[in-house]
């Protein structure tokens, strides 16, 4: 058994000095760092302005090269879907009722729970905020969307697991996610340019997801265990 | 409006939403009947755009409208050219196979199984037909996304995970390379389409050594996807997992879309033709047609079997690529059709076994299906045909290929009889031992059981899930006759000549249809009835020769062969860190 680790560790070694040096090798045929040569970066710039997109990042996103979003987004889903199939349980795990749990730090200190539930509202404002200012300046559907997602996990931080189940009924929140997707199907491939619907869209998706690949995350750290 | 393309592009992944938010409350037949819908859709558009493309030249469309000006975009083109349509429109046929295949299929997990299927489909086709590397790449993840999920479809199985994860991490290593190997080439052009890379490196003289490595480090994401040796591992541990629907799409059309991918690359960045680049590739594709045809026959398992024998096939479409001639990626499409047919007839024959048996171990199930006659007849059919029985693609495409050799590649002739012996040879050894109940009962321990796929074990399989497989099977058969020799040339014509003009300056695409060698001569049948009585000897060999000498004095070989392919995730890392090296090196040196 030895003797087959060392010959892998041998070859990746070997394998990895190679590619090493090969890759040093393409990195210095690379033009020289700070210089001005970026054709891609000035055509799209001009092509932002052309159409009225005051930010260049957002216009790439979801104008000049929405197909590549959309691939990102349809990616996110398929991962939460993933989770949903991998994760669900399987023939000898047991699945618990949530509220049959105090499960999570239901015993906090006073000042988290404080600073934590007026955390919340604020949270979701900010996720909206960065959500809605995409098409001005760096964020967007995204970001706007990951903050949304995580901003509900503060009642779990401060509360416990019963209160987090509460507020996010799965079922509603794949219905958001879907939704959301399907319309930023249709945004990118028909109406690409459209910045402020698309990153709604996005923020919703994203949003969505994240808090489905959570729940999943929750259930299979609390709730299933294999029975004894 | 959408364009056509765009449209089957579009459908699918709409209908994957659809599935997606309200499968919790459908029942199951209006699932079967969305997602069956949604496929035949787009089976129907993406044949209208082949007809278009085929009559009136390669047809562009710019994601956005974002047409070029002066030949230079910051959009995505979607390039539908005879090839990558016909491509994708596998696709959706094998699609349509493997979801007529699960309509009786468990129906765990709301819809989730269709939405996935949904997503695969519009993940190939646009990875298929995008025009721009970054976009081929975005859609590479996202069919691997789906993959990994798919593979570890039955998560109850720990096998199942395993083989999912190890397919996971090898993958996802080989899309990071490729990755960087695209950033290397637009830190170089700044530009990030096919056509437009393209024509940076002909302005700046051609391409040099970093355009090289970067060139390579694209395709290696590309060769693991098509499991090219050594990155032929994970493929045999996600398809003994995967459920059999999904098998029939990786081995069809996934893992050739990698081939695909990289003959793309090679024709529109490197130009093709190059002395180097067409070295690497033979080596490559030439070992992989020889390795896994050993692994293949070294089998015992039939799924596993039939994987060894999917990256056999897949080293002589590397090696047609190799070849460089529009008449040989002729010969590849004829072959890859025909193998996406044979190829997913046998995995719905490997289907119906397993949900009779609960196993698809060929001890276990030694003279058990002597009854199934339709199953048999898959076997049987299937054997001969991966053998290269004419009028099977996979006989013409294999003469096409050896008749556009050049001379110095005798070894091609040679390792193209050996590939059809033993890969054709194991599968009739299975039909032998299966369905005939021939040879002694073999010694060893025995084999696991595993669940089956549908509710209760199905004591006569249902004509619904037989008919894909004898569909499939009649297709891959009958290629050679159904489709016109002279427009699969002239359709590797137009992939090899005149991309960039027709991409990014709107110049007419339609190459002359050349001429095909003759086919039915005498010296093309005697090829085929080579392959097809070296699979019979060989299947006669493993089942009535009693302890060859040969075989038995290579005995180290094989057991070595085996620990090779140790199911240890790292040393799958470990191979593939050194066949990038291998690979890069044949290519630059």
């Amino acid at each position: 058994m030895n003797a087959v680790r060392g010959l892998r560790l041998c070859l990746l070694a070997a394998g990895s000095l190679g590619f090493a040096v090969l890759f040093t090798l393409a990195v210095l045929d690379l033009p020289p760092f700070g210089g001005n040569f970026h054709p891609y970066g000035d055509r799209a710039v001009r092509a932002s302005l052309l159409r009225g997109t005051p930010n260049t990042v957002s216009s790439v996103n979801f104008d000049q090269r929405s197909l590549d979003t959309l691939g990102e987004e349809l990616i996110l889903v398929a991962s939460a879907l993933g989770a949903v199939v991998l994760l669900r349980a399987v023939r000898r795990e047991e699945e618990d009722e949530p509220a049959r749990h105090h499960l999570g730090p239901a015993d906090v200190f006073d000042a988290l729970r404080v600073t934590g539930y007026p955390l919340l509202p604020v949270t979701v404002l900010v996720g909206v905020y960065i959500v809605a200012h995409g098409q001005l300046s760096p964020g967007g559907g995204f970001q706007g969307g990951v903050v949304l997602g995580t901003a509900l996990h503060l009642l779990y931080l401060t509360g416990d697991y019963p209160a987090l189940a509460r507020i996010r009924p799965v079922p509603l929140f794949e219905v958001g996610e879907t939704a959301a997707a399907a319309v930023f199907v249709v945004l990118a491939l028909a109406f690409a340019g459209q910045v402020i619907a698309s990153n709604v869209a996005v923020g919703v998706e994203v949003g969505c997801a994240f808090v489905l690949v959570l729940a999943k995350f929750f259930e299979q750290a609390l709730l299933i265990r294999v029975p004894a | 409006m959408l364009s056509p393309v765009e449209l089957a592009i579009a459908v699918p992944f709409l209908a994957a939403m659809v599935l997606a938010g309200a499968g919790r409350w459908l029942p199951r037949v209006v699932v079967d009947a969305v997602a069956m819908g949604a496929t035949l859709a787009v089976t129907g558009l993406l044949g209208a755009v082949l007809w278009e493309a085929v009559r009136y030249g390669t047809v562009v469309v710019w994601v956005g409208g974002w047409r070029p000006h002066g030949g230079v975009s910051t959009g995505i083109p979607l390039v539908a050219d005879p090839f990558a349509t016909a491509l994708a429109l596998v696709v959706a046929v094998l699609t349509v196979a493997a979801l007529l295949f699960s309509w009786r299929y468990f129906t765990e997990v709301q819809a989730v199984f269709h939405t996935l299927m949904l997503l695969f489909l519009g993940a190939m086709c646009a990875f298929a037909l995008t025009g721009d590397l970054f976009d081929a790449f975005v859609f590479f993840e996202l069919m691997s996304a789906v993959a990994y999920v798919l593979t570890g479809y039955r998560a109850d199985e720990a096998r199942s995970v395993h083989g999912g994860l190890n397919f996971g991490v090898v993958n996802s290593l080989a899309a990071y390379l490729s990755l960087t190997g695209i950033a290397l080439l637009y830190g170089r052009t700044g530009e990030l389409g096919f056509a437009a890379v393209g024509e940076q490196i002909r302005a700046a003289g051609g391409p040099d050594t970093g355009v090289r490595v970067a060139f390579a480090l694209v395709c290696t994401g590309f060769l693991v996807k098509a499991a090219a040796v050594p990155f032929h591992f994970w493929l045999a541990d996600a398809h003994a997992v995967a459920p059999t629907p999904v098998c029939v799409l990786f081995s069809g059309i996934m893992v050739e879309l990698g081939v695909y991918a990289v003959a793309r690359t090679y024709w529109t960045v490197l130009g093709g033709a190059e002395e180097t680049t067409a070295r690497a590739l033979a080596v490559f594709g030439g070992t992989t047609m020889l390795l896994g045809g050993v692994m293949c026959l070294l089998q015992r398992h039939i799924k596993r079997l039939l994987a060894y024998s999917t990256v056999s096939h897949v080293g002589l479409l590397v090696t047609c690529v190799a070849l460089a001639r529009a008449d040989a990626l002729a010969g590849g499409a004829f072959y890859l059709i025909g193998h996406a047919g044979v190829k997913g007839a046998l995995f719905v024959g490997a289907g119906a076994l397993l949900n009779r048996f609960e196993t698809v171990d060929e001890h276990e199930l030694r003279g058990r299906g002597r009854d199934m006659r339709v199953t048999s007849c898959l076997f049987l059919l299937g054997g001969l045909a991966l053998a290269g029985l004419p009028p099977g693609g996979m006989w013409l495409g294999k003469v096409l290929a050896e008749h556009a050799a050049p001379h110095g590649w005798w070894w091609l002739t040679v390792l193209g009889v050996l590939a059809s012996g033993l890969t054709g040879g194991a599968v009739l050894r299975v039909w032998l031992r299966v369905f005939r109940g021939a040879g002694r009962r073999p010694a060893g321990q025995a084999g696991e059981r595993e669940a089956g796929e549908t509710a209760a074990p199905t004591p006569r399989v249902p004509w619904l899930m037989l008919a894909p497989g004898l569909l499939l099977l009649a297709g891959g058969l009958l290629v050679a006759v159904l489709l016109s020799g002279p427009e699969v040339l002239r359709g590797a014509r137009t992939f090899t000549t005149g991309y960039a003009g027709t991409v990014l300056h709107g110049r007419p695409s339609l190459a002359h249809a050349g001429r095909l060698p003759e086919l039915w001569t005498a010296s093309a049948l005697v090829k085929g009835l080579a392959g097809v009585t070296a699979a019979l000897a060989v299947a006669a060999l493993a089942v009535w020769g009693r302890r060859v000498p040969p075989a038995a004095r290579a005995r180290p070989v094989w057991s070595a062969l085996h620990t090779l392919h140790s199911g240890h995730v790292g040393d799958y890392v470990a191979w593939l860190l050194a066949g990038i090296v291998l690979f890069t090196l044949l290519v630059i040196v």
